[in-house]
């Protein structure tokens, strides 16, 4: 017996963007639980002092946040330049202001969520907005290693870590902007996940599932 | 030539213009020296750790010593503003005697409020008289913060009652360098935190000239003096760093050169004051110690003849050297990210978890409703 399919499917995801998306995802992870780490290191002190507990520590969030300012940059790139135009034709949606209210409406379950490309348009400025706070976390991230890792890139980075340090007004500052953004981070994963889980639950679209297969299955309109 | 024998040489010709001036001091520094029992070996001793600590080549040494023997040919004038002398004392105020506080001595102190027998009226026109005499030629140092608030009349000194304000504009006019000693003359220091009634300001930020800003509540007499002998040797500024401090003497962070450093990267911690950690020389970090932050050699050089310093003492670095330190640094017993946030007494990790459990509050409510709404229509 042969099937019809009921659902259309359509590559929303192409594998960079989800790819990174997960390895960003790692980052953000890994960098949160080390940053309260060196916040407040909170393990206890280890049997012998050749175990470097702060210093392996310290080697993840480096690592980790080097990835991070990559994905950063890729990411911004891939934006502008990526192939797949899916993202900017989001951007369609962020200056018609009948979207907004379509988008808000839906989420307050009055009717549908109508977008011209794969984010609605609070949805895009949001992402718009962790890109820039990862931006900022990145440089701040930056500076600091530069203040503490003389050779190499931070060599490299030492004359302009000396300026933004100063217009911060000293490292202190600098590392306690770093840590307020951490919060930014913390709180977008939460709603983040939220809105992942229940927009596909009530517009009955693959949305959860989107980002690992880069599908998205839709009943009616294609 | 290479930088060095370039540097040599313009060392040399520095203490050759200094030469042609005449002696102010009725004793050389040798027959100084040998009075307090300060043999030529110390004196030789001294020489090569001046030099080292400038990161200069031990050649050098015989410009240090030419230029200690010369320092009473540069007339020194240093004023005193919103401070509380501690700095002064950092340096002249030693259990015995030894070279960095003899060079005070020695040099041609023309003005130094604690110091000088002079008062009222004559202490007056001493300051006014080195000004004139001295013009484009004097090294001023100050210390302390200056008010600007109410143009200035937080802060009166002297018989003629001139603002502090008044006084160091006047005298920076023609100085040859400009010192800040200490963080108040540097950043404002205490003067300046928050709220800052009297709108206490660093010198640099009243004057229109490049100044040295030497960090620290207060700088060790090493920074001081090194200061002074720098100008003295090469008649300029050293190399400065993004607060215009000398980069041989903040060059690198005091958790960098800390002896608890190893403890720090083992994640071995004090978690106060008097427990066993303590006791060990774990790290101060828990404990506020804000060394990764600040830029000062006092792990190495330390402070009161070498003797100690505070992480040695067993409390964390206050960060006294960088700007802002009072508001910044607090509170000094707990590491930054314990900080309490003015005005609401919550460190910025409640206030996130606040916010947080403020949105996983609205993303519950949102999930219930979803339960109860209409469902979308096919």
């Amino acid at each position: 017996m042969e099937h019809i399919a009921t659902h259309n499917r359509k590559l929303i995801f192409t594998p960079a963007i989800r790819i990174f998306h997960w390895l960003r995802a790692l980052a953000i992870l890994v960098l949160v639980i080390t940053g309260f780490y060196i916040s407040w290191p909170f393990l206890v002190a280890p049997e012998s002092s050749d175990v470097l507990v702060q210093g392996w520590i310290r080697f993840a969030h480096i690592v980790f946040g080097f990835l991070l300012t990559s994905i950063t940059l890729v990411r911004f790139y891939l934006y502008f330049f990526s192939r797949n135009n899916i993202e900017r034709k989001s951007f369609k949606d962020v200056l018609s202001f009948n979207s907004w209210i379509v988008q808000l409406k839906s989420y307050i379950w009055m009717g549908n969520l109508h977008k011209a490309g794969v984010y609605g348009p609070l949805q895009f400025m949001t992402y718009v907005a962790i890109s820039f706070v990862a931006l900022i976390v990145c440089i701040t991230g930056l500076v600091l290693y530069a203040n503490v890792y003389h050779l190499g890139v931070g060599g490299l980075l030492g004359g302009v870590s000396d300026w933004l340090t100063a217009l911060c007004g000293g490292l202190a500052n600098l590392r306690t902007f770093h840590h307020y953004l951490t919060w930014a981070f913390i709180i977008f994963v939460v709603i983040h996940v939220y809105m992942a889980v229940w927009s596909g639950i009530r517009f009955k679209h693959n949305s959860v599932d989107s980002i690992v297969s880069g599908y998205d299955y839709h009943k009616d309109h294609k | 030539m290479d930088t060095h024998a370039a540097l040599y040489k313009q060392g040399q010709e520095r203490l050759d213009y200094l030469r042609q001036f005449a002696q102010r001091q009725p004793k050389s520094l040798q027959q100084k020296m040998a009075d307090i029992g300060i043999s030529r070996r110390d004196f030789i001793k001294w020489t090569a750790s001046v030099t080292a600590m400038f990161a200069l080549p031990l050649p050098f040494s015989n410009l240090v010593a030419e230029a200690a023997e010369l320092a009473d040919r540069v007339p020194l004038i240093w004023l005193h503003l919103a401070e509380c002398t501690g700095c002064s004392e950092s340096l002249i105020r030693t259990d015995s005697p030894n070279l960095d506080s003899l060079i005070f001595d020695h040099i041609s102190l023309e003005y130094h409020e604690t110091l000088m027998a002079a008062a009222g009226w004559q202490a007056e026109e001493n300051l006014e008289h080195a000004l004139e005499t001295y013009k484009g030629r004097y090294l001023l140092a100050v210390e302390g913060a200056v008010p600007t608030a109410n143009n200035g009349a937080y802060l009166t000194v002297g018989c003629k009652g001139h603002t502090g304000l008044h006084i160091v504009k006047e005298a920076a006019e023609n100085a040859a360098a400009i010192i800040s000693v200490g963080t108040c003359a540097a950043f404002g220091g205490v003067q300046a935190a928050a709220p800052n009634p009297t709108g206490a300001k660093g010198v640099h930020e009243v004057v229109n000239k490049t100044v040295i800003n030497l960090g620290g509540c207060p700088p060790s007499e090493k920074n001081i003096v090194g200061t002074l002998m720098y100008f003295i040797m090469f008649g300029k500024l050293p190399a400065l760093d993004m607060f215009n401090r000398p980069k041989w003497a903040y060059g690198a962070r005091v958790h960098d050169n800390c002896e608890r450093r190893g403890r720090f990267d083992a994640g071995e911690f004090v978690e106060e004051f008097g427990d066993e950690g303590a006791k060990e020389g774990y790290c101060l970090y828990k404990v506020g110690c804000k060394g990764p932050y600040t830029y000062n050699n006092c792990p190495t050089e330390r402070f009161n003849h070498h003797t100690s310093w505070p992480v040695l003492a067993g409390h964390g670095c206050m960060g006294c050297s960088e700007p802002n330190f009072w508001d910044d640094m607090a509170d000094f017993e707990k590491p930054l990210g314990r900080q309490l946030l003015h005005g609401i007494d919550a460190t910025a990790d409640t206030i996130g978890a606040v916010i947080l459990g403020a949105t996983v509050v609205g993303i519950g409510a949102h999930a219930v409703a979803s339960v109860f709404a209409k469902p979308l229509e096919e």
